[in-house]
């Protein structure tokens, strides 16, 4: 058993790495590995191109999908946990479509980034306050919780449908439609700062609680008898999670799947104990969604949306994924 | 001391011609921002739709190293004189979110951006060093002031070429308004957009170019951009003239040829007009916009207007594109 830990351990240590420096290593304008290197770390004896292109553009980059990567699926491996639904994500409480629907508002405005993302932010936690307001109202089961994330996505999606409607066709239209695929082509080191120090803390938060997550998935009753005050730890994993995720979206736009599928990936691999589940699945989400994006803007001339990416690969996987657990179960052929 | 002065000399001569190779000309874009542009601009990326047919007009056709092309996302949608006009189209067009790396490696040295759309890559590009004109085009007055400061970036040719757009911009206006000065009540115009039902509204370029046609768009007191109405609301207002642009699938037989449209006048009366397209769509802030006047007018008024919408052609093409019609472009741009 620990030697299955630190082999898992050994093989997220050299991941993450690998996926960062292939993030800063490769890109559209073809330097040498070498001139990279010295750009990195001897920036004054590298072209001024390159130099400007990896620390302006690569580097921020890179830790923004990292840190993107990292939220939605350590979120999504305790929302599926609190929620004891293994098809949810970090969308369940409706952070995206608040999320959506202020940053179609900033783009309609010309709110410019910082009024983009911070509008995104905005309504990201509206949303989610929406919803816990009807928890509080109706009761904090996950049932009324779930209705409520349903109820108030459904009403942000149509007010997002409204300012689509509404924006211009040749301008504000086509940048929302593109900020709703998600991608991270604006992120820089002026916009990434507020996600970088959200997910920093927000990461400390959920693995000094890790052990105790594994009580959310019991009923209320059974925690309260083990002795842990689950509400408080429930709220608190709501609260969190939904900063991170709000941070994540107003920066990289709706990136769907990965949030869903990297903790079943994380739960195949080391099985659904949280102490382990959450380190595996924060290495996997960010060495994941680094690869996704190094492929989103070196494949094609123009930047691939990044939610088109998770897709075309979340989906098989998940596929997948269900397919094991139907053959596990002794109900698939 | 006169050898001190011989180098002195020379030492002033030798930065005056630094300082003329350099050509640093600082721009005051559409937001009011002051670019610094290091010159001679030999390679130049436009991720702004319209603005790459600004290029084309002032001249920089050669200097085009990426381009976002309005109305065109593949080259299987680019027009046969589109090719005519960019034999190097497959090379540059792009489109989709630009990519800041893929415009470096093209060497690109001045990138125009669309300020409403790509705000933040504009930022980026000037994270990295290279200058970014930035453009907020809405009305044809926005459009000349967009040709004459990309032209201040590109140096005095496209100075001029920009100035003498202006000019036969002016030419067109005036000559219309002289045509139909005497005219007792201007035409009630629906610009339709990707439906019989969506229409353009009071805001938008193609309500600006219906008024220098000397039409009133019925829907001018509309806000927003493309509107979604309905067949009742069409009959309330009674056009007298259905205008369709030249993207989109509908026809003038889709209604002259639906029993539902025949109580709108423009529909009885057969005066239903699709608006032809060579190269982009001249109902959108591009410079053949200016012969999007001159077809309107036409259309609306063909007994009033004495300027010949192939005439104007002719000369806006050749005269700005470099580019010989053929009969086949002639034949189209006939229509209605």
């Amino acid at each position: 058993m620990s030697s299955t830990r630190g082999r898992t351990a050994w093989i997220l240590a050299g991941l993450v790495p690998a996926a960062f420096l292939l993030a800063l290593l490769v890109g559209r304008y073809g330097a040498r590995i070498d001139e990279t290197f010295r750009a990195l770390f001897d920036p004054e004896s590298a072209p001024d191109v390159l130099r400007a292109l990896v620390v302006r553009v690569r580097l921020p980059r890179a830790l923004a999908a990292g840190c993107i990567g990292a939220n939605l699926a350590v979120v999504g491996a305790a929302f599926q946990g609190l929620f004891r639904n293994p098809l949810v994500d970090s969308r369940i409480l409706g952070v995206s479509s608040g999320a959506a629907f202020g940053a179609a508002v900033a783009l309609l405005v010309s709110a410019g980034t910082i009024g983009l993302q911070a509008s995104s932010f905005a309504f990201a936690l509206l949303a989610v306050g929406l919803v816990c307001l009807i928890g509080l109202r109706f009761g904090s089961a996950p049932l009324v919780l779930v209705v409520g994330g349903i109820l108030v996505s459904a009403f942000f999606n149509a007010l997002l449908g409204l300012v689509k409607y509404v924006a211009d066709p040749l301008s504000s239209l086509p940048a929302i439609t593109y900020w709703l695929l998600g991608g991270l082509s604006d992120a820089r080191w002026s916009t990434i700062v507020p996600l970088l120090v959200v997910t920093a803390l927000g990461l400390a938060f959920f693995l000094a609680v890790r052990w105790r997550l594994n009580v959310l998935t019991l009923s209320e009753a059974e925690a309260t008898a083990l002795g842990v005050p689950v509400r408080g730890l429930r709220v608190a994993v709501i609260l969190v999670g939904t900063l991170m995720i709000a941070a994540s979206v107003a920066v990289g736009g709706i990136i769907g799947w990965i949030g869903l599928v990297v903790p079943h990936v994380a739960r195949a691999w080391v099985g659904p104990e949280h102490g382990r589940l959450v380190p595996v699945s924060i290495g996997l989400g960010v060495s994941t969604l680094l690869l996704l994006d190094t492929i989103a803007r070196t494949v094609l001339p123009s930047e691939i949306p990044l939610g088109i990416l998770t897709g075309l690969v979340g989906v098989p996987a998940f596929f997948l994924l269900f397919l094991r657990f139907l053959r596990v179960r002794g109900e698939a052929r | 001391m006169k050898r001190g002065g011989l180098v002195a000399a020379l030492a002033v001569v030798g930065v005056v011609l630094l300082a003329a190779a350099a050509e640093i000309v600082e721009v005051t874009d559409q937001t009011g921002a002051v670019v610094r542009i290091e010159g001679p601009i030999d390679r130049i990326a436009s991720v702004y739709g319209a603005g790459t047919f600004y290029l084309y007009a002032l001249g920089a056709q050669e200097r085009i190293v990426a381009g976002w092309y309005l109305g065109v996302k593949g080259i299987a949608q680019a027009s046969a004189a589109m090719h005519r006009l960019e034999p190097r189209l497959a090379e540059m067009l792009l489109f989709g979110d630009p990519n800041a790396e893929e415009l470096v490696s093209r060497g690109a040295q001045l990138v125009l951006v669309d300020e409403s759309r790509h705000a933040a890559f504009a930022d980026q590009m000037e994270e990295i060093g290279i200058p970014a004109l930035r453009f907020l085009v809405e009305t044809p007055e926005a459009l000349i002031e967009a040709l004459r400061l990309t032209g201040r970036a590109l140096g005095p040719d496209a100075v001029a070429r920009a100035e003498a757009f202006a000019a036969d911009y002016d030419r067109v206006f005036t000559a219309v308004r002289a045509d139909l000065a005497d005219l007792d009540e201007p035409a009630h115009v629906l610009f339709l957009g990707t439906s019989p039902t969506r229409v353009a509204s009071g805001d938008m370029y193609q309500t600006h170019l219906i008024e220098a046609a000397g039409g009133v768009s019925v829907t001018e007191s509309l806000g927003g951009y493309w509107n979604e109405v309905n067949l009742e609301q069409i009959l309330r207002w009674d056009p007298d003239v259905i205008l369709i642009p030249p993207y989109g699938p509908v026809q003038p037989n889709d209604l002259l040829g639906n029993s539902d449209w025949r109580a709108v006048r423009a529909v009885r009366d057969g005066r239903v007009y699709r608006m032809p397209r060579l190269i982009a769509a001249m109902d959108t802030p591009v410079p053949e916009s200016i012969l999007g006047v001159v077809w309107i007018a036409c259309a609306l008024y063909p007994d009033l207007v004495s300027l010949d919408l192939i005439d104007e052609a002719v000369r806006f093409y050749e005269g700005y594109y470099g580019l010989s019609l053929t009969e086949d472009d002639l034949a189209l741009l006939a229509t209605p």
